[in-house]
């Protein structure tokens, strides 16, 4: 309710009124189809295990294009990395793999319905979104790990210049079974059955090519459209709105100087287009943080927690104006968003475009929750981006409610560009003998 | 009649029960052989299980844990070939074979039996005490299947179902090693649950031969990456009873190795039932 729109209403008594009667129009409906005081008829009972009904199924995103879909992307409500090892063994398995995964995400991302097979086969599809499926905002977005770029497949020569096994900062406490890979598959959609259906989909069809190494799913809350002004931006599990000082992906000449990869005349020439991923899976600590004053929360970020705004504007959108707080008696110095952008001059290539998802596991021994961000960047300079921020980051007050476990980096590869194209083919190209 | 027509009539009658119209060209009839052989090839190894498990629990009931250590992986082979009708019969399977996994109290559960309860015993307590009962049990749990198993008529989607269900068994278990965690002895059920089901495939294989040539040739490829991965492994190159190191020493590269080939075979064996006609 928090992240309702609150400029409709000057007097607190109608907008309270007014949500109260939103809960009725949504929890009335049986009520009225029974008639009141009587008892609901059998066909409402059909009502309690009917499919829940979204307006949004049929969005789709097109999959061909410079760039890959899932990037500058809006970000849906559902996401998940994973983490695959190769399994090909020979350059016509990888291009196998990559050719494959470009066919069934076309399909996936347009949406379909799978052929019919004799029933005495396994089923073409797991048959969990029905035989036709809608896109549903899905994109998959492949990226390769430093790994595969080793003696297997002759690509050494190839590697972007900045790609390299991620290593651990003073904060992190990595666990091997959750970091690194030879190809990461970013997939994104507007629910989290349509991400889940296009997993099985893509292994399923890449037997002997792919294996799971590790996978993280995550969410991000949803809020009530707006009539006007821009959508606030959602929040993180630890209740502060993420994402608002990204970099205007709307800016496609601030996109080609930050985010995608291709300008630098070191990089090989086929990663222009492509960019760098970076995933960490970042636990925290959730129960310590709901037990912390609210200043000192806001202290620790720089942003005021209900608004978003940074500690010295009004607005989540209100730029902080750290120059006229050169002793951080506002913004302390080492908050997080001062430390991650300073904003002074010639920092701005050092920003990068988050696009995180929140994630939540389970229970540790000690009955705290497993929960945490799901924190992917990308960024054309993987030095210049996440490391130098990380860098700066380490130390941060922040570290005390969080920690790294897990990750990788990786490369997004170009995206493809018409039905001839596939996924990495120039990278195959540029290294075929 | 000799006992292998007997058993190829008595499969024959099995196949009378199949329900709906066959969909390849496969006609019932041609199954009734590759069935019949398969029959034969279960009993055999039957024969052997009992054998080897009476070796094994006199050993562990002597109190001898060297030798009973020594005997596990080698008996415990015959179960895994055979997986997919030892199954069929799901008390046995759960009192030969139930991992402490299935059991909430886990090792101390009262109801965990079978060759993982000595496995514990021999393996991680280092010793026969207290598993005399637990051995007698496994002999006359093992001597009851091979009954069973002697009475069953054999249904051909079963059998060969068993093909890719075997495969199923070491994508889920035996990759990961957590089959045998205590002795590290994977490799051995590995490789006769892919005996197994290579031998459903090499029965059955003629009558698909003909019509779908590249299947035939990929199966048998991924059947050839494995056994050359598990060669790998084998203490002695001659000698298959010599057995393999413990699963603890494959590298990390050659459990994903396992795992490509592996699932393929799994993937590509699950329409072989559909290719039939079951
Ligand atoms: C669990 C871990 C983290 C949490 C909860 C978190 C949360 C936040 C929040 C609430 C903001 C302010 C709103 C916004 O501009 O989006 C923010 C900003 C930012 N964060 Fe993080 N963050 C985390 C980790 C990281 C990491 C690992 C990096 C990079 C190494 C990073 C880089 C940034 C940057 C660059 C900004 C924008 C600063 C600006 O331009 O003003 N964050 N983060």
């Amino acid at each position: 309710m928090s992240d309702q729109p609150d400029n409709t209403s000057r007097c607190p008594f109608t907008l309270d009124r007014r949500r109260f009667l939103q809960g009725l129009g949504a929890a009335g409906v049986g009520v009225a189809a029974g008639g009141l005081g009587r008892p609901a008829r059998a066909a409402d009972d059909h009502a309690v295990t009917g499919a829940p009904v979204s307006t949004t199924t049929a969005q789709a995103y097109p999959f061909h294009g410079r760039h890959q879909q899932g990037i500058l992307t809006p970000r849906p409500a559902a996401g998940m990395v994973v983490a695959c090892d190769v399994l090909a063994r020979n350059r016509t398995g990888l291009e196998r793999l990559l050719r494959t995964l470009t066919e069934r995400i076309a399909f996936l991302t347009e949406g379909g319905t799978y052929p019919e097979r004799d029933p005495a086969y396994p089923p073409a599809d797991s048959g969990i979104l029905g035989p036709t499926i809608a896109p549903d905002g899905l994109t998959v977005t492949v990226s390769l790990g430093a790994s595969l770029f080793d003696t297997r497949f002759g690509l050494a020569d190839a590697r972007p210049r900045h790609l390299q096994r991620m290593t651990g900062f003073p904060n992190d406490a990595l666990e091997p079974e959750r970091c690194h890979g030879d190809l990461s598959l970013q997939i994104c959609a507007n629910t989290h059955d349509t991400t889940l259906h296009a997993l099985r989909d893509l292994i399923k069809h890449t037997p002997g090519l792919l294996m799971v190494r590790w996978k993280q799913e995550g969410t991000v809350p949803v809020v009530p459209p707006r009539d006007n002004g821009p959508t606030p931006s959602a929040r993180n599990y630890l209740g502060f709105r993420d994402g608002t000082a990204n970099p205007d992906t709307d800016d496609a000449t601030l996109m080609d100087a930050l985010i995608w990869t291709g300008d630098d005349p070191e990089e090989p020439a086929w990663t222009r287009g492509g960019s760098y991923q970076v995933v960490r899976i970042i636990r925290n600590y959730v129960e310590r943080w709901d037990r912390t004053p609210l200043a000192e929360q806001e202290a620790v970020f720089g942003r005021h927690k209900a608004s978003g705004a940074p500690l010295d504007g009004a607005q989540e959108h209100d730029t902080p104006d750290y120059a006229a707080d050169p002793e951080g008696r506002i913004t302390p110095l080492d908050a997080h968003i001062r430390l991650a952008n300073p904003r002074t001059p010639g920092f701005e290539k050092h920003r990068i475009l988050r696009r995180p998802f929140n994630y939540s596991n389970g229970v540790e021994a000690n009955g705290q929750f497993d929960m945490g961000l799901l924190f992917i960047v990308y960024q054309a300079d993987l030095q210049a981006g996440f490391i130098t921020v990380q860098n700066r980051l380490n130390g941060e007050p922040l570290e005390e409610y969080i920690q790294p476990v897990g990750g990788g980096y990786f490369f997004t590869l170009p995206g493809v560009v018409d039905a001839t194209d596939y996924l990495g083919r120039a990278l195959l190209e540029a290294t075929a003998t | 009649m000799s006992s292998r027509s007997l058993l190829i009539a008595a499969a024959a009658f099995g196949l009378m029960a199949l329900q709906g119209p066959a969909r390849a060209d496969v006609e019932p009839e041609a199954l009734v052989e590759p069935v019949a052989e398969y029959k034969l090839y279960v009993l055999d190894n039957l024969d052997a299980f009992v054998g080897h498990t009476r070796d094994f629990t006199r050993a562990i009931e002597a109190g001898e844990l060297e030798r009973a250590q020594s005997l596990y992986a080698p008996t415990r082979v015959y179960y895994e070939r055979i997986e997919p009708v030892a199954e069929l019969f799901a008390d046995l399977d759960a009192s030969i074979d139930a991992r402490e996994d299935d059991y909430e109290k886990g090792v101390d559960d009262p109801d965990f039996t079978g060759f993982h309860r000595l496995e514990y015993g021999l393996f991680k307590q280092q010793t026969t005490d207290g598993l005399a009962p637990y051995a007698r049990r496994l002999m006359s749990d093992v001597k009851d299947l091979e009954s069973r198993v002697q009475g069953l008529t054999f249904p051909p989607a079963k059998v060969v179902g068993g093909a890719a269900a075997l495969m199923e068994e070491v994508a889920a278990t035996k990759v990961s090693g957590e089959e045998d965690r205590y002795s590290h002895t994977d490799l051995w059920d590995f490789q006769g649950n892919v005996d197994g089901s290579q031998k459903i495939f090499a029965l059955f294989k003629p009558l698909i031969a003909e019509e779908d040539p590249a299947f035939v040739e990929r199966v048998e490829d991924n059947f050839a990456a494995v056994e050359a991965t598990l060669a790998h492994y084998r203490l002695a190159a001659n000698d298959p009873e010599a057995g393999f190191v413990s699963y603890e020493k494959v590298s990390d590269k050659d459990r994903r190795a396992l795992v490509g080939p592996v699932t393929v075979l799994a993937e590509d064996l699950s329409t072989l039932r559909g290719k039939l006609g079951l």
